[in-house]
């Protein structure tokens, strides 16, 4: 027999939803002790449903549900503090956040501490973007138990210099090299110990940390793209000679 | 089921409408059986041409059986105005209870980054086509104020200031009648965020 599990306004933030049956909704919701939980919220798309403004991506909320087998029931809903307003940019960055959770993390599976991440994640995004995504990058690697290497050399233990020029090998670690090659992943030590440090201030250690997250994401994201990704593709194409906000998405968009 | 195979297929095919169970499609299957032989072929004449002849109007992107739909065709209406909504029943809602006399634009959804929905499918560079002819002189933003509704207007409201173009956004708060303490987070801090001078 299976047991039911209620729980009682979690913590929590809807990632996406889907349309579910005639009225209802299919909620994937990343929670603060339950982690990932897809729930099901019945009459959510009614003309006249309690919830019809409040189940949103974005929002800070406290949740209930009653959980029996795979998808639980959501039972309540209430907003957790302010209601932030994100410009269109910020919204993007943090849907690429969100797919990243559904794509990498499994129902179930309690992050609590990944969860924090991703508060301050969501906080940090209007004031430095780059750095609030590659952080949050870092820490959902070392969640799933991909943490990298940054501040030591993976072969003989040497601790990475700040003037030194690294080749990474990824899910082994950096190794210091003479010169760049075309083919390897390379970065200056001081972009991998600014990671290491989480603070990524200047614009050649973004750029490097970037790729080198890229790499180390795509190991685990296979060979599907981001939806995201192609979405701020597709911004970029269209505001060639758009002014600033939005020519700077892409191609050197934040989230990759 | 019955016995009849046809009548379990007509069954079957009545679950596509929304709100319609196995119940009540069995209703409505034997109530055209039974009572309503005509209004049944009525139904089936209308759905299939409208399945087979009805697109997109090839300016606002609304449904149209036409190449060009009969509202932008209409030359009573004023073409500088260019209103921006999700869907068809935007339309509908707005032309029902507004005096709203410009055209329309139709995104056919909203921005919707993880279902790979973004500028194309909202046809959003035939927009931006549309707002390089300079015929437009207020572009008028009636998206819905979620949080992806409102990241749609965002992106809508940069290219229209690329091409120079006027923007409004239509007001959203606290409904009439509502009162204030019964209206969520949400609502509230739009109907503040876009308070007017009195
Ligand atoms: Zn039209």
């Amino acid at each position: 027999m299976t047991h039911t599990t209620r729980v009682s306004l979690e913590p929590a933030w809807i990632l996406h939803q889907h349309p579910y049956r005639d009225s209802s909704l299919l909620l994937e919701v990343f929670s603060q002790e339950y982690g990932r939980v897809g729930l099901i919220a019945r009459g959510a798309r009614a003309a006249r449903s309690r919830w019809q403004s409040q189940l949103q991506i974005l929002r800070p909320l406290a949740l209930s549900w009653n959980l029996r087998g795979e998808l639980g029931t959501l039972t309540g809903a209430e907003p957790r503090g302010r209601v932030v307003m994100f410009p269109g940019r910020q919204v993007l960055c943090a849907c690429y956040l969100n797919e990243l959770l559904l794509r990498l993390i499994t129902r179930l599976d309690p992050h609590p501490e990944l969860f924090s991440a991703y508060e301050q994640a969501v906080d940090a995004l209007a004031d430095n973007e780059e750095q609030a995504l590659r952080l949050f990058e870092k820490r959902l690697l070392q969640a799933l138990g991909y943490g990298l290497l940054l501040d030591h050399e993976y072969d003989n233990g040497q601790p990475v210099e700040e003037q030194g020029l690294y080749e990474y090998h990824l899910e082994r670690g950096p190794v210091r090299r003479e010169q760049a090659n075309p083919d390897g992943l390379f970065l200056q030590g001081s972009s991998l110990l600014s990671l290491h440090r989480d603070e990524l201030q200047d614009v050649r250690s973004g750029r490097e940390v970037k790729q080198l997250m890229r790499a180390a994401l795509g190991l685990y994201l296979g060979a599907r793209p981001l939806r995201t990704r192609e979405v701020l593709r597709q911004l970029s194409s269209l505001s060639r000679n758009a002014p600033a906000d939005m020519a700077t998405l892409s191609p050197n968009s934040p989230a990759g | 089921m019955s016995g009849s195979r046809l009548i379990g297929r007509l069954i079957e095919s009545l679950r596509c409408l929304p709100g319609v169970g196995p119940k009540s499609a069995q209703r409505m299957a034997f109530h055209l059986l039974e009572y309503n032989r005509d209004g049944g072929r009525q139904l089936a004449e209308a759905l299939s041409m409208a399945m087979e002849q009805v697109g997109n109007c090839s300016e606002c992107r609304t449904l149209s059986e036409q190449t060009i739909c009969l509202l932008c065709s209409n030359d009573q209406r004023d073409r500088s105005l260019l209103c921006v909504v999700e869907t068809p029943a935007d339309v509908q809602a707005l032309e029902q209870s507004t005096g709203y006399r410009g055209v329309y634009f139709v995104l056919m959804g909203h921005l919707s980054p993880l279902d790979g929905i973004g500028p194309e499918a909202l046809g959003l560079d035939l927009l931006e086509a549309r707002l390089a002819s300079a015929e437009v002189k207020e572009l008028i933003l009636a998206t819905n104020p979620t949080v992806e509704g409102e990241a749609t207007a965002h992106f809508v409201s940069e290219i229209a200031r690329a091409q120079g173009v006027r923007t409004t956004r239509i007001a959203h708060g606290v409904p009439m009648g509502g009162e204030l303490e019964y209206i969520d987070g949400g609502t509230l801090s739009h109907a503040f965020a876009g308070r007017q001078e009195v």
